[in-house]
């Protein structure tokens, strides 16, 4: 428990300790849980995602070649396993991004900061999604419209803004874990900063604190990874 | 069209719980002998008889299910542990007594698969079931707290309880604050006015460019 | 009354069952579009009345401007109904993509609740999906829970002998003997009654 603040040589040692002992399939999951927890799309996990692919790969080789030489089945049910569940992790990772992007792809696409977090697949797929869904609703609605109301993203000409378009909620709430001491956060905005602690005015949390939390304030407590969702 | 909020996106199923539960180390006491497996989720053994050895509670069931080890139900299954969480539960009103955070599925896999490895199993099982239970009233009642604000600390709560009481506080909240903060959430039925569209960007709704 | 006819529509997805299409509304769908283009037509001829009076359309706030303001706002309404009907079915369909899109066609009970554009987008937004895993040589529409032990304990229930030719082994299978089999191999026998798993 890092009780003693500003101790910042142990804390360094925990980091580096946690860095060398996590595995890639830790990773995986916490990649996976707050993918599948956080309102938006999150930043591509590219590496992450490349060398799990090969670790499987691997395994995958190993697998079948405990199967040709009639390896001891009880070893082999083992790795298959082990195999099975980094499968799901990594496909489930991937599943859950691309389910956000069938939500959102009109937002994302027009959003550079959202552009950029996907991977060049995830990229291709959001064109086509956009393209698949335009042409079925410019079939079925917009062209049988009158001309100044048949765009997909705008009610009409008049609306200056993308008024059609879904966007991810922001100020959702998630349960988030704490994974390294977050810097005090101020929570602007009248009352609420007060009421959950009366004494000051920042919140603060320490690794283990489990907290229920407004996203939007702590997304880059989460793209640093100081805190995890759950 | 507007951008609803699906809690389905969100929610993790009792299935993922317990796959998440199923990466906790726990110790096991091999009847055989075998090389390390070296997995992708990190490396285990070498395996010897008598000798115990930290694995993934997946790992632990499926040895045990193949009749090839024992499983050391971790310290805090002990029936003098559980008797003083109970007691603590009971107790306080506010707090959570300390728990592993998965200790619902920790303890119902052991209970399926390796119920001959825990002592006093009957004892144990009902203890947690009462220790379930007290928890799960206090988290009913201590919602009471959650209002109207960003950040709320839930000491000590467990992945079971987060799960049941996630869609519920998360609406809550964010009513509370759409309620504090109309401004910032649009909401495209409301007329829209002059002061909270310049702060906002919020979209136009007037026939007039 | 105004709007009345796109809740109608938008009403009756949403008492639908969930995830279940129901036959896609023809007659309510073009009877609202009807409605849209009735609106616009009354919307343009308030503003040429407008117009041939002599008034500012942008400025003037006169009878004739809020009659306007109303036809616009209805249609504007209906137009958002209009897509919410569409594109919430077409979640639906991109579910089914998901399930089914890669492997089969689909069945011809579900096909026949589609409309032509909604036939086509079911087997478009299929390929994209196709095309995504092809590209990453990975199939992501599989495993979508999390993995089970392969193996199960199973007792037999009824003397199945030994003529029983599993997997990756044969053995006798007398009654009340206890195995240890792939979960695929064993489910057949247990949906038939013929064996159960153990736990514990």
């Amino acid at each position: 428990m890092a009780s003693g603040a500003g101790d910042w040589s142990a804390e360094q040692i925990d980091d580096y300790e946690t860095l060398i002992s996590t595995t890639d399939v830790e990773l995986l999951k916490r990649a996976w849980r707050n993918e599948k927890a956080s309102p938006e799309i999150l930043p591509f996990e590219e590496a992450l995602v490349k060398r799990a692919k090969e670790q499987i790969q691997l395994m995958e080789e190993t697998v079948d070649d405990f199967a040709e030489s009639g390896h001891d089945p009880l070893i082999a049910s083992l790795y298959q396993m082990d195999l099975d569940r980094a499968q799901f992790l990594l496909r489930s990772y991937l599943r859950v991004r691309l389910q956000k992007i069938e939500k959102f792809m009109f937002h994302i696409w027009k959003m550079d900061t959202y552009r950029n977090r996907l991977s060049i697949e995830e990229e291709k797929f959001t064109e086509r999604c956009i393209r698949d869904i335009g042409k079925h609703l410019e079939e079925t609605v917009l062209s049988k419209l009158p001309d100044n109301y048949q765009s997909v993203l705008k009610q009409s000409i008049i609306s200056e803004e993308d008024d059609m378009v879904p966007e991810p909620q922001l100020d959702t709430f998630i349960v988030a874990k704490c994974e390294r001491a977050t810097r005090p956060l101020y929570l602007d905005g009248s009352r609420q900063s007060a009421s959950f602690d009366s004494r000051n005015d920042h919140f603060q949390m320490v690794p283990g604190d489990l907290c229920i939390l407004r996203y939007r304030p702590f997304q880059e407590e989460l793209m640093s990874g100081n805190i995890s969702l759950v | 069209m507007a951008g609803q909020s699906d809690p389905h996106i969100s929610l993790f199923s009792a299935e993922e719980v317990e796959f998440m539960a199923e990466d906790e180390l726990i110790e096991i006491v091999p009847n055989m002998r075998m090389d390390p497996l070296n997995f992708i989720c990190g490396d285990f053994g070498p395996f010897l008889p008598q000798i115990a050895s930290q694995v993934p509670l997946w790992l632990a069931v499926a040895l045990k299910k193949r009749g090839k080890c024992a499983i050391r139900p971790p310290q805090w299954m002990s029936v003098e542990n559980l008797t003083r969480v109970l007691e603590g539960e009971r107790e306080s009103q506010g707090a959570f007594q300390v728990l592993p955070f998965h200790y619902v599925e920790i303890s119902r896999l052991l209970f399926d698969h390796a119920r001959e490895d825990i002592p006093d199993m009957y004892m144990v099982r009902s203890l947690i079931e009462d220790i379930r239970d007290v928890r799960i009233h206090k988290v009913e009642t201590s919602l009471e707290k959650f209002s109207g604000t960003s950040a709320v600390k839930i000491p000590n709560l467990s992945a079971m309880e987060v799960n049941i009481i996630r869609p519920f506080v998360g609406r809550a909240l964010q009513a509370f604050y759409k309620h504090d903060n109309p401004e910032k959430i649009p909401d495209v039925d409301r007329a829209s006015s002059a002061q909270t569209r310049a702060a906002n960007n919020e979209p136009r709704r007037q026939l007039r460019r | 009354m105004h709007g009345r006819k796109a809740y109608e529509l938008v009403k009756e997805f949403a008492d639908g069952e969930k995830g279940h299409l129901k036959i896609f509304n023809n007659e309510l769908f073009e009877r609202v579009i009807e409605e849209c283009n009735e609106h616009h037509n009354a919307l343009q001829s308030l503003i040429r009345k407008m117009q041939e009076e002599g008034l500012e359309v942008q400025t003037a706030r006169n009878a004739e401007h809020y009659g306007a303001l109303i036809h616009h706002l209805s249609l504007i309404r209906n137009k958002r109904c209009l897509m919410a009907y569409v594109y919430n079915r077409a979640e639906i369909i991109r579910e089914l993509a998901w399930k089914v899109g890669l492997l089969h066609e689909l069945p011809g009970e579900i096909q026949e609740k589609f409309s032509d554009s909604e036939e086509q987008y079911f087997k478009d937004h299929s390929k994209s999906l196709k095309s995504y895993m092809s590209q990453l040589s990975l199939d992501v529409n599989v495993d979508m829970v999390p993995p089970k032990d392969p193996y199960i304990k199973v007792r037999v229930l009824e003397d199945l002998g030994s003529g029983i030719i599993l997997s990756d082994k044969s053995a006798n299978f007398a009654r009340h003997s206890m195995h240890f089999l792939k979960r695929t191999d064993a489910e057949q026998y247990i949906a038939r009654g013929l064996m159960e798993e153990l736990t514990g």
